[in-house]
């Protein structure tokens, strides 16, 4: 029943799938899905020492071209139909404005728009919109704009996917510069999806309603660069919009490059040797092993960044042995954290992960990270030796014979050799048998869909806040196509009801408690597992700057390189 | 009296030529060969039989991760200890090369086997009986060899969903009986026009046994040496696979598979990807050079018929 239920679920699952999934599974990163409320995370420039160096805002220059090597080509400009990715947003950001910035104090500020401002009951948002602003065409920015979009947004896929996650009713014009977005409940987290693709950057829906396929290559924006060429898998060139609205924190108008050059370059170690010989300026990436190079590389900046979001896995719990605690529990503690993510290239830059936030995350709880199975193979053992000799036991094997398991990661080198490790740590209590499998990246998320896994390699949280994440996570099975571990126990449903709570309120101490407590749920039943939090690094030829120290109009500090995307409307060349 | 001995010597039955044992004529062969062909006839052996006994020789462990345990380095630099130097997961990468020899060589001998008996029957007796038998199969040898053979291979292993020794060994050899078939039929054409054939025919031997007696043998010495220049390919192939992640499941060492392992790490070391490629490239080197050796030979003898 369950399974037919996800079937036909399965586009919007399968974004929304891709949102927790595709970076850790190696190759293409899926956007994370909407974030939510504060979480601030911490941006560092760092030279080869790893010392942090600062930016010169006082030799701000304008003119010059960036090339930016990415790891996928992006899926597309049509904000209301596409997935987005890393690659994406280091692109569509460039085209498009946002409604919202995420700020480096963790709070959603105001950028294409001037201030938003809930209800009591947090299910009406009504946000101000900037006036003076014009789209590349030469059409005004209005609140018309924004209720017109709300028709192509309810079509696409990556539109209603944000709809239905943010439980969007309807868009009300209440002047000519502002709107009020109706919601179907109290959502705390609806900013952070005035920030994401699907409801937040705004696009000229006139133009993407005239022709909704050739939109992709001539997107119309309000965005501080046009785009100019689209040559799909190859090269993507923007230049500098004349007329963007915006300017830095001294009033100089923005952006400060005449042109971005986008172009793919999968292979990780190729584009950083592009990096560093000069063919292209910039890369990013979300392997620690090419962090790790990265440092090594001499003639290049690199700003990492270490955010929420993790690596690790899930017990599918409606599958034997998983059903039983024991055997997770058992597993977690057979799983060497520190020996992962050295296998994963990680060591001295992925700090092991203990729940869904980051040590630098405002959600972050020491109780939890204490109460996380620690590595320990005699208490592995132990609670392992008491399963198979339960004569009850639910995998149906004769008493005393080891469980059987399939662990199965994506076929990236890193993955897997961090499943050789996880499979070796586990066989070491001699009860466990496990096979090893891998499937492309399609494969693998609908293996996940369709409730046809076992022990799965999966990546938990996002860089934002993470209700949203949460809420459909711990939704019970039959509801949720994202509660890919199916954990349905009194601590589950216990843990839904703490996420539903701390959706409906703004106070922080209420939202924390909330948190910690399904934290401390999910270290009790272990339907997943961690390894690192994922760290992620742009590297760029030293004339570049501006990465990092960028301002929103309010002048509010922004969010650096967080998650990899890169504004590049503050990025400057010197030399130029 | 000589005329006697003359009568007496044609009347007594001609004794059949006494044949040396196997060893003595490989002794015989090995001395005949040059250098490079000695020297890659012994690291075939070498090869061989290290993946035949590798399970009695004093190797270590080869998945033993001794790194989880504080006990080995991973990446660690060829020492006494380990010959080979270990990989990005500590293991001894001399042990993981004998081992890998395993797969490399069971996926080349399957094919190989397949190659020879089915491709090799098949492409006998059509090229023997020829007409419509031999243009439907090699009509269906061509769409077959029409089909890039990596993109198929990745295909039917993606397909099956499952990777074990067996099911790679029964892919790829399914995908070299082809191959065989065109070689076979082109020897078979050209041995079925030739004068003992003609004359077997001549006297009545029954088709079926013209083909067993007359043709395969005959069709046998060319057929063994483009095996062992398919059998290099294969192991390329094989190591394809491995490199791409789609050959037998880790952690079964194979030789492609320890190069993609290693090659994440290539920036900071060489040894781990420098090993498995100095491995396949030699294996490869050899049997082609084996090969070739065995071509000329064989062509030899097929000119002396």
């Amino acid at each position: 029943m369950r399974v037919a239920r996800k079937k036909t679920r399965g586009a919007v699952a399968l974004l929304a799938a891709s949102a927790l999934v595709i970076a850790a599974c190696g190759g293409d990163d899926s956007d994370s899905g909407p974030a939510t409320t504060a979480a601030p995370q911490t941006s560092t420039t760092l030279d080869q020492q790893n010392t942090e160096i600062e930016e010169n805002v006082d030799e701000r220059v304008y003119g010059g071209q960036v090339i930016i090597g990415l790891e996928a080509e992006s899926n597309g400009f049509r904000p209301w139909d596409d997935s987005c990715s890393t690659n994406c947003y280091n692109m569509s950001a460039a085209v498009f404005d946002k409604l919202l910035e995420y700020s480096a104090s963790g709070e959603y500020v105001p950028w294409l728009a001037t201030g938003y401002e809930p209800n009591e009951t947090l299910d009406e948002w009504t946000v101000t919109l900037r006036e003076g602003v014009t789209f590349h065409n030469g059409k005004a920015f209005n609140a018309d704009i924004i209720v017109d979009m709300l028709p192509l947004q309810r079509e696409g896929a990556g539109g209603s996917a944000s709809i239905t996650g943010s439980g969007l009713l309807d868009i009300e014009k209440v002047d000519e510069f502002t709107v009020k977005y109706i919601l179907g409940r109290g959502n705390v987290s609806f900013p952070s999806f005035l920030e994401r693709y699907g409801l937040g950057m705004v696009f000229d829906p006139e133009a993407a309603a005239a022709d909704p396929v050739g939109f992709d290559s001539a997107p119309v924006g309000t965005g501080p660069f046009t785009l100019v060429k689209r040559d799909i898998d190859a090269e993507t060139v923007l230049e500098r919009n004349p007329n963007y609205w915006g300017t830095d924190s001294q009033g100089n108008q923005l952006p400060y490059l005449d042109r971005l050059v986008f172009r793919p370059i999968p292979d990780e170690g190729t584009r950083l040797d592009s990096v560093v010989s000069g063919t292209v300026d910039a890369m990013i990436t979300l392997r620690q092993g090419t962090i790790r190079d990265a440092r090594a590389a001499s003639g290049i900046k690199l700003i990492e960044f270490q955010g929420n979001n993790t690596g690790g896995g899930m017990f599918n719990t409606a599958s034997p042995p998983f059903d039983d605690v024991r055997v997770r529990r058992a597993l977690v503690h057979a799983n060497n954290q520190p020996a992962v993510i050295e296998a994963l290239g990680g060591t001295g830059i992925s700090a092991s992960a203990t729940q869904w936030y980051s040590p630098d995350s405002p959600w972050y709880s020491q109780k939890v990270a204490d109460a996380w199975p620690k590595f320990d193979l005699a208490i592995a053992t132990e609670l392992l030796t008491e399963y198979v000799n339960d004569p009850a036991r639910s995998d149906g094997l004769a008493v005393g014979s080891p469980i059987e398991t399939t662990l199965s990661c994506p076929p990236d080198p890193t993955l897997i050799a961090a499943m050789q490790v996880v499979q070796q740590t586990w066989e070491a209590t001699g009860l466990v048998k496990t096979e090893l499998t891998s499937f492309d990246q399609a494969t693998h998320i609908n293996m996940a869909l369709g409730d046809q896994h076992h022990a799965h390699c999966w990546r938990w949280a996002d860089e934002g806040d993470n209700q949203s994440g949460l809420a459909t996570f711990l939704a019970p099975p039959e509801l949720s196509v994202l509660n890919f571990p199916n954990w349905s126990s009194e601590l589950a449903s216990a843990s839904f009801a703490l996420v539903q709570q701390a959706g409906s309120v703004l106070d922080f101490d209420t939202r924390y408690a909330a948190y910690e407590q399904i934290m401390l749920n999910i270290a009790t039943e272990v339907p997943i597992w961690y390894s690192g939090h994922t760290a992620i690094a742009v590297a760029v030829v030293e004339e570049l700057d501006g990465l990092v120290n960028w301002t929103t109009p309010d002048s509010s500090l922004g969010s650096g390189i967080r998650g990899g995307e890169v504004r590049w409307i503050g990025v400057w060349r010197t030399g130029s | 009296m000589s005329e006697v001995e003359t009568n007496t010597a044609r009347t007594e039955p001609i004794p059949p030529p006494k044949r040396r044992p196997v060893w003595v004529r490989f002794a015989k062969a090995f001395m005949e060969m040059g250098w490079g062909v000695k020297l890659a006839t012994i690291w075939l052996i070498l090869i061989c039989f290290g993946a035949i006994f590798a399970d009695f020789l004093p190797l270590k462990d080869p998945n033993y991760q001794g790194f989880i345990y504080g006990l080995a380095q991973t990446n660690e630099n060829p020492s006494g200890t380990y010959l080979f130097g270990t990989d990005d997961l500590s293991r001894d990468i001399f042990a993981r090369i004998i081992y890998g020899a395993r797969v490399s060589l069971v996926v080349a001998l399957s094919a190989v086997s397949f190659g020879l008996i089915i491709g090799g029957f098949f492409g006998s007796l059509v090229g023997f009986v020829r007409g419509r038998v031999d243009t439907v199969v090699m009509a269906g040898v061509d769409v077959i060899l029409a089909f890039p053979g990596l993109v198929l291979l990745l295909a039917l292993v993606t397909f099956l969903q499952t990777r074990n020794l067996l099911v790679i060994s029964f892919v790829i050899g399914l995908l070299s009986i082809p191959p065989y078939t065109r070689v076979a039929r082109a020897n078979a054409l050209s041995i079925s026009r030739r004068e003992f054939v003609t004359a077997a025919e001549a006297i009545g031997t029954k088709r079926f046994v013209i083909l067993w007696r007359e043709i395969i043998p005959n069709v046998l010495p060319s057929l063994f040496a483009y095996a062992m220049v398919a059998a290099a390919f294969i192991i390329v192939l094989e190591g394809s696979l491995a490199f791409l992640g789609l050959s037998v499941q880790p952690p079964t060492p194979t030789w492609g598979a320890m190069i993609n392992q290693a090659r994440k790490d290539i920036r900071l070391v060489l040894h781990p990807v420098l090993f498995p490629s100095a491995a396949m490239v030699f294996t490869v080197l050899s049997l082609n050079t084996v090969g070739d050796w065995l071509r000329a030979r064989s062509s030899v003898r097929g000119s002396a018929l």
